[in-house]
């Protein structure tokens, strides 16, 4: 079996990343699935050499992009204007490459959300590390925005934890859609 | 006011609100789908016990393993509320506990700390 025919098979959604692979799940979220996943990807980060440190940073980006595609998936099962047990579809990937975990999650957006985004993700790619930790302080004592149903602080947190800029991109899926990729580095 | 308790769920905390002893305790996991649909009631409940006390002691204890980014931001209006009321004559007593390597949640508490300095902070690192 050549490699390429084995990322086909293990995961579809992330090419050339099923070595070393950790965690893979494609398909709908909800909050108990993110529950349950989240037990697992504990487990499984558990068993690896990653520090105390690591493991939580690692969660902790899961949770964070887990519960986005929960809210902000154009994929949605449920009503759109339906704000508690959403279930919305997306995807999410851990792995472990050059020493480093890779976390990496995807969803489909609208237009118009990846231009809501991307003024958002962008600055977050040339900050510096205390910058990041600066505009993070700023967003925990400023009001919520309208359009977040977190806090505002989601991305922040997640650019916080990568020891590498943050990376993204919005790829046209066909359908008027967007497919949105984040990917954090531990 | 009666005692305001919830167990804890995969995703949320045990919080044990005794406010006939003026001992307020979350513990566990943090990361419900809406922070604000879980820690609202529980804000509001907590204003209105707050607004009663007159020079007294509180104590609040906080050990939670892990919470969500929208969860950070409800315990940051957790902690103002109670600061306003340490500001107000009362003496509020804060018991941080963080595992020993969680330096997220131990600097999370340090910005409260530096935020909020009527509240008396007590960090505690546990061993995981």
């Amino acid at each position: 079996m050549t490699h390429e025919s084995l990322s086909q098979d293990i995961n579809p959604c992330f090419p050339g990343l099923d070595e070393n692979l950790i965690f893979f799940y494609a398909g709908y979220f909800s909050q108990n699935i993110i529950n349950a996943i989240g037990d697992s990807v504990r487990l499984r980060i558990g068993q690896s050499d990653a520090s105390g440190s690591v493991r939580r940073k690692i969660f902790s980006t899961f949770i964070e992009m887990a519960q986005n595609i929960v809210h902000y998936s154009s994929d949605s099962l449920t009503p759109p204007e339906q704000t508690n047990l959403e279930m919305r579809a997306g995807s999410v990937l851990v792995t472990h490459v050059d020493n480093a975990f890779l976390i990496l999650c995807a969803n489909p957006v609208s237009q118009a959300f990846a231009e809501q985004l991307t003024p958002q993700l962008e600055p977050l790619r040339v900050m510096s590390s205390e910058q990041i930790k600066d505009a993070y302080r700023k967003a925990l004592r400023s009001e919520t925005s309208e359009s977040s149903k977190g806090a505002g602080l989601g991305l922040l947190t997640i650019a916080k934890d990568s020891s590498a800029p943050i990376e993204y991109g919005f790829n046209p899926m066909g359908n008027g859609m967007l497919m949105f990729t984040l990917k954090a580095t531990i | 006011m009666n005692q305001l308790y919830l167990a804890s769920t995969s995703n949320t905390p045990e919080v044990d609100f005794d406010f006939p002893t003026r001992r307020l305790m979350l513990k566990g996991e943090s990361y419900p789908e809406s922070a604000a649909a879980f820690y609202g009631d529980i804000l509001s409940q907590t204003a209105e016990f707050l607004g009663s006390l007159k020079n007294e002691d509180l104590q609040v204890i906080v050990q939670l393993n892990y919470f969500n980014s929208s969860s950070t931001k409800m315990l940051f209006s957790f902690f103002d509320r109670l600061n306003q009321a340490a500001e107000a004559g009362n003496r509020i007593m804060l018991d941080w506990h963080h595992d020993v390597d969680d330096e997220t949640i131990l600097e999370f508490g340090l910005e409260v700390a530096e935020d909020f300095p009527a509240i008396e902070f007590h960090a505690h690192a546990l061993e995981s």
